[in-house]
């Protein structure tokens, strides 16, 4: 596993190199350095990169929270214009819609979400939570309280009042108990909630069956908790397309696999730090691009004017782009989502350690990296990517030893008196079928046999749900507070697809939900644990670029005038801070 | 008749009479399952000959067909085996002589591999149209009457679908389901892809048995008291084979294109089993940087199901097949 | 008037069996639906889905359901954990771009190969229609995906013409409608070129020889009238027919094409309800795609009938 400062491959070297190498960091404030050094535009010569990487962190270490490095490039861009349309190209569309509480949006559909939408909470450039929709969000002492105050005159984008009222129907709707909608995932998720009360007209009050320290990041769900306004929240037909938020982009039109129009909400009640009214732009679509070279094409055709993509290799290509100024390039892995193999320990082979352990050990990352990773690929050692609480450079997580896996896959036949071979189910998509292969080569290359199971998306998701699978590739666990994989690990938990049942994991879970202080501690130690009892290969921290035409500026919302910006890009960015030089 | 959408059109060449041959009153409305007259390949094919092309026809099919048998002892790197010097690499590099796939194998192996796969499937599902469309046609055109009414009918109702939706149904049903094993994939294929050309061939049969069963000398054979099985197969069943063999070569083609659909559609043969079609479809995330893996597939696919549309053309042509003269 | 009916009642059989063969194989599909479409439902929704979708109805009484609801012009839902969002919107939107997709296609194919195979029939066995005869063979064998997938890569991307993806309706920007269809289409078209052309010229080259023709070019008609009025006619008659049932072919045949060039069709939405066992939308979709091939099928017969005196006059 090696750091992200020594470079492991030679793609890595290069990686560093022209975004200016990141340090090695530590502790968390440093991490930040290295994110805004990321930030930066128009990648300098590497000894102005050093420099400029050097006199950053001196910066960060003497100036506390307020380092400003990600505005480098805007410096250049000017103060944000108003007006303009952004025609956004999106990895794939939510064919399901907006009904936010029975949604189940990936990246592509947060993006929409936060358009339309505001959440109460959201996270700062620490990835920290802070009030936005809400003015406080505030709990008592032992945290089984939290109070919610609103925004005064918040209007929704049909004219009606942003309410206690409102929000208690779409804290209720998403944990299950608001008659017109029924939630899935969300009555896991909001399951400690006891009740709602409307305190005031701008005061809503949560009580918690048990202590919850992270429910303000709950509140934020990575952008899936929307507050939809009661016409919509009533709406029993067509909740899913009739969008109605408080966001700075008011619905337009939706026409599924073709786009998805929005224009400036002209009430929006935000504005940036100097004054100026949100969101810059008069106008956004969303296109659907399914498939990234067409969306790379698009992008450079002046098409579309923004994009996004976790394929490294056109990742690989935007950087070469941004350096040659067609494009503007934003990159990050930080508060990513890990990408990795899910292992079903409920039954052979993988209720093995000594299966699992060997399985590890085979995966070759150096070669991966070169073949699907352009290079550029971050290995991942445990669940939590760099930026979040209990990211750890170094989990003890087995690396490549041919031999040592060789040797278990001996052990393990010797043991059980079977082959150690698996089946890894897979979705047809181009890029985790290829994962897929490579992985399957190296796996047998020690000893073990693996069958390719293709299926569609929803069958893979029935295969996990079930427990139908042996190994299936999957991506999951994006940053923010970790307490939000608390139903993805715990024991008997419908969606801990691994069925591991790990009373340490429970234990730390529980801990880390109830305690305010130390809980770095406990996630490491979680992490920790996974990488002991190997309940999942790990494989990379997923990067996500997010590229726009060269005069259009403003992602992820960073910019003289705006906030600092939340630096992951795998739930998606704020669009409101994206503007075009007119 | 809906063409298989992979772009080629079974019944397409199907009836050719030589210029000049149709009287003209006989020039009946063009039946959805004959399809229209027209003319063959090239001159050489019109008179029956095979002609240089012919020639480089089978030329091309035999090495194709060799390579395909023969893979397992040829010298070639394992289709399999990941090199990352030559991710994306073009035809040349290090000595690859058509370079090198998105996950670094090499594609001259992966092309003779994936012949194996493409041809199995062309010649194992054609066979299973020939063998089940070919009898329920020739029942059906022999038999007439109710028999051919159902049959005739089931035909029409299998051509109503476009092919390859119905391929892909057939495969989502039957082999994208939990635990399916690349080999029940490949099994279910040839099934699907067979299923699709029942109909097809069997109403080439029904055409051809229908004409046939009027000649002369089935009556006489009838008239001697000949049973229907000896008359069907004895008599009919010889008349009518040129005229599916003609069919079915095309049908090989057809099959070969359909499974790059399903393939893009990601329905073909499991990788990483290759095929023409799969690694085609892999190729297309790499377009942009390696448009090789496309062309090399496409080039061979073209040829093969020129080859075998050229020589269908001859087999009708020289047997004179005529199916729009019922 | 008879042929009609004879046709209506075909068209109804043929109709019938489509759907009923088409609900017996999704009824096959593994899995449980439910599972797909609200995988973390509670027990209680999932056992509420059950009911609203009728899925523990016996298959026949599912059809039957079905039928009755698409004959009054109500294509189902795709399902959610609540409510439906109606299929009829998603094909109101999905069906005009494979319409038009699909008459691009076949006006660019019989825009060329009419010519094409009118001047061959004229000069046949001169080199001019040697080297078309061969190139139409030769078009024959281009896998319209693989044509699909060289466009886009040269005139896409190298020489950076035409868009690569995307559908941009001709109410908003006709032009650049165009220009997005211009490629999906001709991708389509190549293979149709080949086919018409090579019909057309066998069957002008039987016409050509026939005693009205040596007759009108007795009576001194220009050889351009006796080509393009006295010929072409009869001829256009199998032409339009082979034309009338690949439209039906292209409705479906499309979906290749439709996925490559991220084209918002009918192709895309049928292949989206397989993907997600969407079945009611799965139904409905193939039995749309099978009214039209058989109502083509159905119209070109009649006005194949109406249009030639002399099948006119056999059927009778």
């Amino acid at each position: 596993m090696g750091s992200t400062g020594t470079g492991g491959t030679p793609g890595r070297r290069r990686a560093g190199d022209r975004w200016g190498g990141r340090t090695d960091r530590t502790d968390r404030r440093t991490d930040r350095v290295g994110a805004a050094r990321r930030w930066s535009r128009r990648p300098a010569p590497t000894w102005l990169a050093a420099l400029l990487a050097l006199a950053l962190v001196a910066a960060a270490c003497g100036g506390g929270g307020d380092s400003d490095g990600g505005a480098t490039g805007d410096e250049d861009a000017g103060d944000p214009t108003p007006g303009g349309r952004i025609v956004y190209g999106l990895e794939a569309e939510t064919i399901d819609g907006w009904c936010l509480p029975e949604a189940q949006l990936a990246i592509s559909g947060i993006m929409v979400a936060t358009t339309i939408y505001d959440t109460l909470t959201r996270p700062n450039a620490e990835g920290e939570m802070e009030p936005w929709l809400a003015e406080s969000v505030e709990p008592n002492e032992d945290h089984t309280q939290w109070t919610i105050r609103l925004r005064e005159g918040v209007k929704f984008h049909d004219g009606s009042d942003l309410t206690a009222e409102v929000v208690k129907n779409n804290l209720d709707a998403y944990r299950g108990a608001y008659p017109a909608r029924a939630p899935q995932l969300f009555i896991f998720v909001f399951q400690p909630i006891e009740s709602v009360e409307v305190v005031d007209p701008l005061t809503v009050q949560v009580n918690l069956k048990q202590p919850w320290v992270s429910f303000d990041a709950a509140l934020h769900g990575s952008g899936r908790v929307g507050i939809m306004a009661q016409a919509q929240l009533d709406d029993t037909r067509t909740c899913a397309e009739n969008l109605i938020g408080t966001g700075p982009f008011r619905f337009v039109e939706w026409v599924p696999n073709q786009h998805l129009r929005a224009e400036r909400f002209e009430d929006y009640w935000a504005t940036d730090a100097a004054g100026n009214q949100l969101p810059y732009a008069d106008e956004i679509e969303f296109r659907p691009i399914v498939e990234v070279d067409q969306r790379l094409n698009a992008l450079q055709s002046g098409e579309i004017n923004a994009m996004h993509t976790s394929d490294p290799q056109t990742i690989d290509e935007l950087r070469d782009l941004d350096e040659a100024g067609e494009v503007n390039a934003f990159e990050s892995s930080e508060f990513g989502e890990v990408s990795y193999v899910m292992l079903n320990s409920s039954k052979p082979p993988f209720d093995n350690i000594t299966a699992r352990r060997a399985l590890a050990h085979a995966l070759d990352f150096e070669e991966f990296n070169a073949i699907l990773g352009a290079g550029i690929l971050e290995q991942a050692s445990g669940p939590f990517a760099p930026g979040n609480i209990g990211h750890l450079e170094d989990t003890g997580f087995p690396t490549y030893d041919p031999e040592e896996a060789e040797r278990l896959v001996q052990e393990y036949e010797e043991e059980t008196g079977r082959p150690l071979s698996f089946t890894y189910t897979t979705t047809q998509a181009q890029a985790t079928l290829a994962q897929a292969q490579l992985l399957k080569e190296q796996a047998e290359e020690v000893g073990m046999e693996v069958e390719i199971i293709g299926v569609d998306q929803s069958t893979q998701i029935d295969s996990a749900l079930q427990g139908d699978f042996e190994a299936i590739g999957w991506r999951n666990h994006p940053g923010g507070d970790p307490d939000g994989q608390y139903n993805w690990w715990k024991s008997g938990s419908p969606v801990n697809f691994g069925r591991f049942n790990d009373p340490e994991i429970d234990e730390l879970l529980d801990r880390g939900r109830t305690t305010v202080e130390g809980r770095e501690e406990i996630y490491e130690q979680l992490n920790e644990r996974f990488a002991e009892q190997v309940w999942n290969i790990w494989i990379y921290y997923t990067p996500w670029t997010v590229a726009t035409a060269p005069d259009v500026h403003g992602v992820p919302g960073e910019g003289p005038s705006a906030p600092e910006p939340f630096p992951g890009l795998a739930t998606g960015h704020p669009v409101m801070y994206m503007w075009v030089e007119q | 008749m809906p063409a298989p959408d992979g772009g080629l059109d079974l019944e397409r060449p199907a009836a050719a009479p030589a210029p000049g041959d149709v009287p003209a009153a006989a020039r009946e409305p063009v039946d959805a399952a004959t399809g229209a007259a027209v003319p063959v390949g090239g001159r050489a094919a019109r008179q029956g000959r095979l002609g240089w092309l012919g020639a480089f026809a089978i030329a091309w099919l035999a090495f194709v067909t060799l390579a395909a048998v023969l893979a397992p002892v040829l010298p070639l790197d394992d289709p399999n085996e990941n090199v990352a010097a030559i991710v994306n690499q073009g035809p040349g590099t290090d000595g690859h002589v058509l370079g090198g796939d998105a996950l670094g194998r090499d594609l001259l192996s992966r092309m003779v591999w994936g012949g194996r796969a493409s041809l199995l499937l062309g010649v194992a599902s054609v066979s299973i149209g020939m063998v089940v469309g070919g009898l329920l046609g020739l029942l059906a055109g022999y038999f007439r009457g109710r028999v051919d009414t159902v049959l005739a009918g089931a035909f029409d109702v299998l051509l109503s679908f476009p092919q390859l939706i119905l391929a892909v149904t057939l495969v989502t049903v039957f082999a994208s389901g939990q635990g399916v094993s690349s080999t029940r994939r490949m099994v279910v294929l040839v099934l699907a892809l067979g299923l699709v050309s029942v109909p097809v061939l069997g109403r080439i049969a029904r055409a051809n048995a229908l004409a046939w069963s009027q000649r002369e000398f089935v009556t006489a054979a009838r008239a001697m008291g000949a049973r229907n099985r000896s008359i069907m197969f004895g008599e009919v069943l010889p008349n009518v084979l040129p005229a599916m063999f003609s069919i079915a070569l095309l049908g090989i083609a057809v099959v070969i294109v359909v499974e790059g659909g399903l393939s893009l559609l990601g329905v073909g043969v499991q990788l990483p089993t290759p095929s023409w079609g799969n690694v085609l479809a892999e190729g297309r995330s790499e377009l942009r940087q390696a448009p090789h893996i496309v062309m090399v597939p496409t080039v061979v696919i073209f040829l093969t199901v020129l080859s075998l549309n050229y020589l269908g053309d001859v087999v009708r042509a020289r047997f004179d097949v005529r199916e729009s003269a019922l | 008037m008879r042929l009609i009916l004879r046709r209506l009642v075909h068209l109804a059989v043929v109709l019938f069996l489509v759907t009923l063969f088409v609900a017996l194989l999704t009824a096959m599909l593994p899995g449980d639906p439910v599972d797909a479409i609200a995988g973390f439902a509670s027990e209680e929704q999932r056992e509420a889905l059950r009911e609203e979708l009728g899925l523990d109805d016996p298959v026949p009484v599912q059809y039957v359901r079905w039928m009755g609801d698409f004959v009054t012009g109500d294509l189902g839902g795709y399902y959610t954990v609540t409510g439906e969002r109606p299929v009829m919107d998603r094909v109101r939107d999905s069906l005009p771009v494979s319409l038009q997709l699909m008459v691009y296609a076949q006006v660019l194919a019989l825009a060329v190969a009419i010519p094409a195979g009118v001047l061959t029939a004229y000069r046949a066995g001169s080199r001019g229609d040697r080297i078309a005869n061969a190139t139409a063979f030769g078009m024959l064998a281009i896998p319209n995906f693989a044509l699909a997938l060289v466009l886009a890569y040269y005139v896409g991307v190298e020489l950076g013409w035409l868009p690569v993806s995307g559908y941009v309706r001709p109410s908003e920007d006709l032009v650049e409608h165009l220009r997005r269809m211009a490629m999906p289409a001709i991708s389509l078209a190549v293979g149709q070129i080949a086919v018409y052309m090579r019909l057309l010229r066998s069957d002008m080259i039987a016409t050509l020889q026939e005693d009205f023709i040596t007759m009108a070019k007795a009576k001194g008609v220009s050889p351009r009238r006796v080509l393009w009025r006295h010929a072409l006619r009869p001829s256009s008659l199998t032409l339009l027919t082979v034309a009338g049932l690949n439209v039906g072919t292209l409705i479906g045949g499309a979906v290749v094409v439709e996925v490559i060039f991220s084209l918002p069709g009918i192709g895309l939405l049928l292949y989206e309800a397989i993907v997600s066992r969407q079945y009611v939308a799965l139904q409905s979709l193939v039995a749309i795609i099978a009214v039209g091939y058989v109502l083509i099928n159905f119209l070109v017969d009649v006005l194949y009938a109406v249009l030639d005196p002399r099948i006119r006059h056999a059927r009778a």
